[in-house]
Formats: structure tokens, C-alpha cells, sequence
């Protein structure tokens, strides 16, 4: 299954829907997500889920039976949009409270085996040149903590460019 | 000089940036206005936004979320940057202290990124960024000023930074670890999660539950 996170309008991504392929869960916003309140609550009350009760409590799971994570964001500061962030905020039940030495680092151990593929497209107008690197630094981390591979890390300035893009199907 | 403190934990008590904060202020001269925020919401009051756009110096402290900044926050920044770009005083100074759950501070350097390139939007200058490593400790940061033990790495980073503060100039970035082995923070801080599951009813093997 492929998990799809985006922040798009309704038409941008019916717009987009058509260059994607295969079994596919997707997050989008619905405005009632809350954001994560620093409880551990998905560690150490009801390990594995998320105990805020909205549509966004199950992030983990559909991390944990995805072959492909896909985001699609606007780029903010070099980092997601707040709603794609608050995605991954709510994620970390995916992810086991135990720590581990990777890279030389502490990191949390994995709760399940699963290994997907992480593709991210950034979007936005006036993307800067750092911007664009605290990005590239950022997936990197992220894909070190989700233990994940980075398949595609692209920068478009608007949405339709995702569709030109030769080789990348969603 | 008016200072205002940022407490961008969602947390209504006890976080760790608060602690921080504390010890920061303790540091910074009794002459200055300390104006102390707390941005627990994804949304800032009109009249919050007029007085910390009013501020000599902004200092921010926030815990990582996801090796970036929480997006609670992230919604916030977002509305201060359209405010304070088009606020004549671009003289503010941003400082910005991360703490971490890991042990090492360094892994705040994205987050600590992503707030240089929010100030550059913002039309603001960019002061000091600290990461602090160990955020499970952050506890035994409290008023005392404990120069010695395991906490000295970050007294003297926050030390560091109040001076840049007071002079309002920019300075190098600083990361700290804990003044213990990592191994013993890897350990204590598992035991720490095996406290808290007991408590909630839980068992040590509930901590690898699958759904």
C-alpha cells in the first residue's frame, strides 16, 4: 500500500489523482486534526496509536503497512507545511520509546519490520536556495528515524509541475 | 531593553522549554522588561502579536517534534512572519533554544535551520541558536544555578546566550549533551518508560505492541 500525505486543495488534487497508480491510503485535511500535546500517550497508554481522538489517531499503523510514503507539501522554512508536520507529529507511535545507536546517534528502536520507500515533493513559488537545503537535511533525518529509503526528493514551484515531471508516478 | 520569552511547548506545565526559560531568565539583567508568552495554540492573539513585535529580542524555546519544529508552533511562526514583515521594527533579534529528547543536542541543527530561514522571511536578525541534548533531564534544570553536575553544559550554553542576548548580537551556534554517559541516559531513560507504562497499567512487554 502506498500512504499519500498532502495539503492540497480538493482541486489541485483531483487534478494531481490521475498520475497516481496502485492501492493507496490517503491523508488529507478535513480541519478537525488537533496537534500532538507532547503526551507519549501513543508510547505508554495505548502503545501503538495516537490517544487524541480525531480522524488521525492510526498514523502509525498505516506507516507499518505501507511500501511507499509519498508527501506532498508546501516547503515552510524548509520544512513541511504545518499540516503535513502535524501528520508527522502524530506519527511517532510508529516508532518504539526505546533508543538505539545509529549513525553515531541515540534514535528510537523500531516497533514493527516494516521498510517503505519515502518520496517528498516540496512546492512553492519562492522556494530558496537554503530552504531547499535545510529540506534536503530534513528528509535525510527523517528517513534515519522512520528507517526508511529516500526515493525522490523534488522541488516544483507549483502543483501541475509534479504531473510533467518525466519518470515520477505517484 | 524589552525580552520577550517564547515558551512553544504545548504543554500547560512542567515542559522542559519552561524550565530552560526559568534558568535563561535568572541570567539575563534585572534592568530588562521580560515579557513571557506561551504558545500553546496554533493561533496568536492580535494583541500578543503587538507587543512581541514591539520587543528588542525574541527568544524562542520549543522541544523537537520530528526533527523540525512542533507544528502547533510552526502554524504560529507562520502568522508572525506576516506580521513582523510588515512591521517597520526589523531590529528584532531572534534566539532560539531547541531541546531534545536524544541525547545529543546537535540533532537540533534542522529545526535550529528552519528557524534562521523563518527570521530571514520575518525580516528580523538572527541572534543564537542552542540545542540542547538530553531533554528528559531539563527537570533538574531548576532555579538553582548547579555549575558542577550534569547539567553544566547547558548553565554555560544559556550563559553564553544571555550574553549574546544583553548585547544583542549574533553568535555561533552551541549544542550540548548531558553530563553523563550516553549509555546511562539510554538506560535511564528506558527505565523511565517502563515506570510510566506501570503506571498506566500497562506491562513492559505492552511498549511493543503491534496494531
Amino acid at each position: 500500500m502506498k500512504l499519500l500525505i498532502h495539503d492540497l486543495s480538493k482541486e489541485d488534487f483531483n487534478d494531481l489523482l490521475g498520475t497516481i497508480e496502485g492501492e493507496i491510503k490517503i491523508i488529507d485535511d478535513n480541519s478537525t486534526i488537533h496537534n500532538c500535546i507532547g503526551c507519549f500517550g501513543c508510547w505508554i497508554k495505548k502503545p501503538g496509536e495516537c490517544v487524541i481522538a480525531d480522524d488521525y489517531s492510526n498514523m502509525g499503523e498505516y506507516l507499518s503497512k505501507c511500501n511507499e510514503l509519498i508527501i506532498v507539501s508546501k516547503c515552510f522554512y524548509g520544512g513541511y507545511s504545518p499540516f503535513v508536520k502535524n501528520i508527522m507529529d502524530r506519527s511517532i507511535s510508529y516508532i518504539h520509546p526505546y533508543f538505539e545507536v545509529r549513525n553515531n546517534e541515540l534514535h528510537h528502536r523500531q516497533r514493527y519490520e516494516n521498510h517503505f520507500e519515502m518520496s517528498v515533493y516540496f512546492y512553492g513559488e519562492n522556494i530558496s536556495s537554503k530552504e531547499k537545503t535545510t529540506a534536503e537535511k530534513l528528509v535525510k533525518a527523517n528517513a534515519l528515524n522512520l528507517i526508511c529509503d529516500i526515493k525522490n526528493l523534488i522541488f516544483v514551484k507549483d502543483i501541475n509541475s509534479i504531473k510533467e515531471l518525466e519518470g515520477v508516478t505517484l | 531593553m524589552r525580552i520577550a520569552l517564547v515558551n512553544g511547548s504545548p504543554k500547560f506545565k512542567n515542559s522542559a522549554s519552561g524550565n530552560i526559560l526559568n534558568s535563561l531568565k535568572l541570567k539575563l539583567q534585572d534592568k530588562n522588561i521580560i515579557e513571557e508568552y506561551s504558545f500553546r495554540t496554533t493561533e496568536i492573539s492580535n494583541d500578543d502579536l503587538d507587543h512581541i513585535s514591539k520587543c528588542n529580542v525574541i527568544v524562542f524555546a520549543f522541544p523537537l517534534y520530528v526533527d523540525g519544529i512542533p507544528s502547533h508552533l510552526l502554524r504560529c511562526l507562520y502568522q508572525m512572519e506576516k506580521y513582523l514583515s510588515s512591521n517597520i521594527n526589523s531590529e528584532i533579534y531572534v534566539y532560539t533554544i531547541v531541546n531534545i529528547g536524544f541525547y545529543e543536542g546537535k540533532q537540533a541543527a534542522i529545526a535550529i535551520e528552519m528557524m534562521k530561514n523563518w527570521a530571514e522571511k520575518a525580516n528580523v536578525k538572527w541572534g543564537q541558536g542552542i540545542g540542547i541534548g538530553g531533554g528528559g533531564m531539563m527537570s533538574m534544570l531548576d532555579k538553582s544555578t548547579d555549575r558542577q553536575g550534569p547539567m553544566k553544559s547547558v548553565h554555560n550554553a544559556l550563559t553564553d546566550a544571555a550574553n549574546s542576548i544583553l548585547s544583542c548580537k549574533s553568535s555561533d551556534e552551541i549544542y550540548t549533551s548531558p553530563g553523563i554517559p550516553r549509555i546511562a541516559y539510554k538506560i535511564g531513560g528506558e527505565m523511565g518508560w517502563r515506570q510510566a507504562a506501570k503506571k498506566n497499567g500497562l506491562k513492559t512487554e505492552d511498549l511493543f505492541i503491534k496494531k
